[in-house]
């Protein structure tokens, strides 16, 4: 049985009139992971209840080499599926087509040795050709995923080259907005034609990862990474719920580890005073929320909850953290920001400058990229980041690291960028 | 609260007039409201709803449930003891309008209904789930913040945090034997704020003068002058021994160590002996119009000392630094603790030992038995109404002496200390009067109405006069005035 924790990090001291509560809420599982459930595990015990789809970019630009290491990459991630998972192959480029299972098998099939050689055969026959039309690919994956309604745990593992160009850009946000709760999915370019921004929104809102494969030989290790983490996970979906009193207001709620995501805008109403924000599936982990809620400031003295934050599967709350509000007029205690707040407060704002600054150099706003990466050096080094200096380096010349005095590279490699780019979002975990 | 010089800053609070723009504050949040607000502008909190008298934050009573009805200690030590209810012997019956009529049942606290007991008492619509309420995310209040003592049916008294503290630093401990009059010990501290745990060094002083007070005088050769001489010495010793319960409070050196003052006094037998330092007071309040209501003893503070100087009453107690204090019982007290001693032969009347808290919003004896006495005859017309609807009950079972029954059945009502107000003036039966902690708890309510801005405490004796029950009040013994011990 899966056991879950909900620690605070928080200063709960406001000054007279203060109104702004911080806390970091670390929510962590145990025997949750699929591997580990024994007897009395819950749900994913039975293989049958998870489901896989792969979506190989096929376009033309993928070419012979690219399609081929693609293949490699889906037979890898096929070794790794669990006998009796259902599993497709999509492969997509202007439009989607599944290539296996055969079209009498249906939609889905459940993973044996038979099967995962059929669909290694079936893999030989990809060929490079057409545009890319990610909307497509994403569409197919939902309505195959809707075949299953009793599958509750649904993943897609989506790999791409290049830029979306089959259709038109709301076109792509009207799709993946169709997925929204409909399945997770873990996204991955590779080379350096396509956009981070854009597949990073696929990622994003379909509650998986974004990162960048440099070469196509990576491809197999990456997604043999990928389908082992997806098969660890043996919570099938949770949320996170957050109470705030009445006439309080819900400034934000974020992930900030493993990665930063703002859940603010997913919220669902629970009821008034609750919303819950989807976290997708759980392997044994720990990831870190930061919530901020603003209240009405209360006398000296006096204390308040500020937020229940409570992590909840199938509607059951299983953990909960309390984030309070205690009023002070002692200074020693109310001007003290809890490390944890600081350093992923710092964290979000490096992810922010990194991604403006890129976004700025893009666009050719020189000095707005300047200033931004030259924050983001700045911060990195405060932060003691040393990853994300040494990232930072491959794309700005660093004059002085305090001051955030940088000028940008000359002749920076777009791969360098993007990788700045998609590693922007992982923070280092903040130890209590 | 108080200040002592070595606190240095003023209270704002205490300077500002005590005619206010009436205003309506807000329980959840403590905004101040225009009178006729529905809801805070502030929070948006019901004002109806929040302070309705159904939350003027929890009593002792409320959160110790069953316990506290059966006269067992709650939590923080504070006993509250049921009476047996008896009506006043014929003849005894006061003709004053702050009159007495006897024993009446103890306003002890009902236990709140089972499905009740985790309603929120700050905002009135939550539930407290984990510790705070699911609506308002407020704790539940400190037993400490409200509580109420009934010792006896003529003894009882209320402390309560006010509307503008976050702390309850005043502390109350009653205890009395059962005839009235026989006796009783009312002791009051009130801690200093900015120190550091004062409410814990006050209510351990508190606790502490009373177990001293509670022996018995000794005897002595039987005469009104040895009496007062045992009774002096012991109110010293009592002071002396609160002195060192706050000096134990603190275990190391803070910089801020807690000290309080103390005001108390003790019946024997229709003679009172009070006595306190700093400035909390102790009253006496006769019946009778033209005996003078006097302050027995006098402040320590900068005020008193204005005062004497020749500053008028008014002015001296609403000036910069009126509130501090020049002598506290704490670590850091001044040598000379000897308390401001006043002997007094009681005739009908009431006995008041307070916090300023109360006094600053009514200073002047005479003022505050009047303010006495209005709020007696409002507790008596409301208990007056309310027993013409249990009346012919009463008559039908023709038990006028089953007090027991009737004020049983009374209790099982609502909790509010206006219904419990009301429910002990009926139980005595169909002449309506309120008891002590009734009455405690209508000069707490209009403390909180004037703002609330400090901790409040109220304690009130009940005295007959005894031997002079059947004479006129005019002709029962003087007070003895003055400060025949403390000079
Ligand atoms: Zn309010
Ligand atoms: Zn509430």
């Amino acid at each position: 049985m899966a056991d879950f924790t909900a620690e605070v990090f928080q200063n709960e001291f406001l000054p007279d009139g203060g109104t702004d509560v911080h806390a970091i809420v670390r929510v962590t599982s145990t025997g949750a992971s699929a591997g580990a459930s024994g007897a009395g595990a819950v749900g994913l015990a039975d293989p049958g209840s998870a489901a896989e789809v792969i979506l190989i970019d096929t376009s033309g630009s993928m070419g012979r080499r690219g399609v081929a290491a693609a293949g490699e990459a889906a037979k890898a991630a096929l070794a790794e599926i669990v006998d009796g998972t259902l599993f497709s192959i999509v492969s997509g480029n202007g439009t989607a087509q599944i290539i296996y299972p055969y079209s009498h098998q249906g939609a889905l099939v459940p993973m044996s040795s038979h099967t995962r050689g059929e669909a290694n055969r079936a893999i030989e026959g990809l060929r490079a050709n057409g545009g890319t039309a990610m909307g497509t690919w994403l569409t197919l994956a939902r309505q195959i995923f809707e075949t299953v309604p009793h599958v509750t745990k649904r993943h897609a593992i989506l790999l791409t080259d290049g830029v979306n160009e089959g259709e038109t850009p709301a076109s792509l946000q009207a799709a993946v907005r169709s997925c929204v709760g409909a399945f997770q999915c873990d996204c991955r370019g590779v080379g350096d034609q396509w956009r981070v921004d854009e597949v990073r929104g696929i990622a994003s809102a379909l509650l998986g990862t974004v990162d960048l494969i440099p070469a196509p030989e990576e491809m197999a290790a990456e997604f043999r990474s990928m389908m082992r983490a997806s098969m660890s996970r043996g919570i099938a979906s949770s949320e996170l719920r957050v109470w705030v009193p009445q006439g309080a207001e819900l400034l934000f709620v974020k992930q900030v580890s493993p990665t930063l995501e703002d859940l603010t805008s997913r919220r669902t109403a629970v009821n008034p005073l609750t919303g819950a924000y989807p976290t997708g599936a759980w392997s044994d982990e720990s990831r870190d929320y930061h919530v901020a809620v603003r209240l009405p400031a209360r006398t000296l003295g006096q204390e308040q909850l500020a937020a229940r934050v409570q992590f909840s599967l199938g509607g059951d709350p299983v953990a909960q953290a309390l984030v309070k509000a205690k009023w002070s007029n002692d200074d020693s205690l109310t001007t003290r920001i809890d490390p944890a707040v600081a350093a992923y407060t710092g964290q979000a704002e490096l992810a922010t400058v990194i991604q403006e600054g890129l976004a700025a150099k893009a666009a050719g706003q020189d000095d707005v990229a300047t200033s931004k990466l030259g924050r983001a050096v700045q911060l990195a080094g405060m932060t003691g980041n040393d990853e994300m200096t040494s990232r930072l380096r491959k794309v700005v010349d660093i004059d002085d690291a305090d001051t955030g005095t940088v000028r940008l590279k000359k002749g920076a490699s777009k791969i360098d960028e993007m990788s700045l780019d998609t590693a922007s979002t992982k923070t280092s975990r903040v130890r209590r | 609260m108080t200040d002592t010089p070595t606190t240095g800053s003023p209270q704002p609070e205490a300077t500002a007039p005590a005619t206010q723009a009436p205003s309506r504050t807000c329980r959840a949040c403590g905004t101040a409201n225009p009178a006729e607000s529905s809801f805070c502008e502030a929070c948006g909190a019901d004002l109806v709803v929040l302070n309705a008298p159904a939350f003027p934050g929890g009593t002792a009573g409320d959160l110790a449930g069953g316990a506290a009805a059966d006269g067992t200690a709650v939590s923080d030590g504070t006993l509250l003891a049921s009476a047996t209810p008896q009506t006043a012997p014929a003849g005894e019956e006061s003709p004053l309008d702050v009159g007495w009529t006897g024993a009446v049942p103890s306003a002890v606290v009902p236990p709140a209904p089972a499905d009740d007991d985790l309603l929120c008492r700050v905002c009135g619509q939550g539930h407290i789930v984990d510790g705070y309420c699911d609506q308002c995310g407020s704790p539940p209040p400190d037993p400490r913040d409200h509580f109420a003592e009934a010792p006896a049916a003529w003894v009882g008294g209320v402390c309560d945090i006010g509307r503008r503290h976050a702390r309850n630093e005043d502390a109350m401990s009653l205890s009395a034997t059962e005839a009235p009059g026989s006796r009783a010990v009312l002791v009051v501290c009130d801690g200093v704020s900015m120190a550091t745990d004062s409410h814990i060094a006050s209510l351990a002083a508190a606790k502490a003068a009373r177990s001293v007070l509670d022996q018995p005088f000794p005897k002595g050769v039987g005469t009104p002058d040895a009496w007062a001489a045992a009774a002096g010495r012991a109110l010293t010793v009592a002071v002396a021994s609160a002195n060192e319960a706050v000096a134990e409070c603190v275990h190391e050196d803070v910089p801020n160590p807690p000290s309080c003052t103390i005001a108390a006094a003790v019946v024997e037998d229709d003679v009172v002996v009070a006595g306190n330092v700093g400035d909390s007071r102790v009253y006496w309040l006769p019946d009778a119009s033209e005996q003078p209501a006097l302050q027995l003893g006098r402040d320590d503070s900068f005020a008193q000392e204005q005062m004497v100087a020749g500053v008028p009453r008014v002015e001296a107690e609403n000036g910069p630094h009126a509130h501090s204090i020049t002598r506290w019982l704490g670590k850091d007290a001044p040598d000379d603790l000897t308390p401001h001693l006043t002997t007094l032969q009681a005739t009908p009347g009431w006995l008041m030992v307070c916090s300023d808290g109360l006094w600053n919003y009514c200073s002047e004896a005479e003022d505050l038995r009047t303010l006495l006495r209005e709020a007696a005859a409002r507790l008596q017309q409301s208990g007056a109404h309310e027993s013409g609807a249990h009346e012919s009950g009463a008559h039908e079972s023709g038990a006028h002496e089953s007090g027991a029954d009737e004020s049983a059945a009374h209790k099982s009502g609502a909790g509010d200390p206006a219904t419990r107000a009301i429910n002990a003036s009926t139980a005595a039966g169909t002449t309506a009067t309120p008891t002590p902690t009734a009455l405690a708890q209508a000069l707490v309510d209009f403390a909180n109405e004037q703002g609330g801005r400090d901790n409040i405490t109220v304690a009130l004796a009940r005295l007959a006069g005894r031997g002079s029950t059947t004479s006129e009040a005019t002709a029962a013994a003087a007070p003895m005035e003055g400060d025949p011990i403390d000079g």
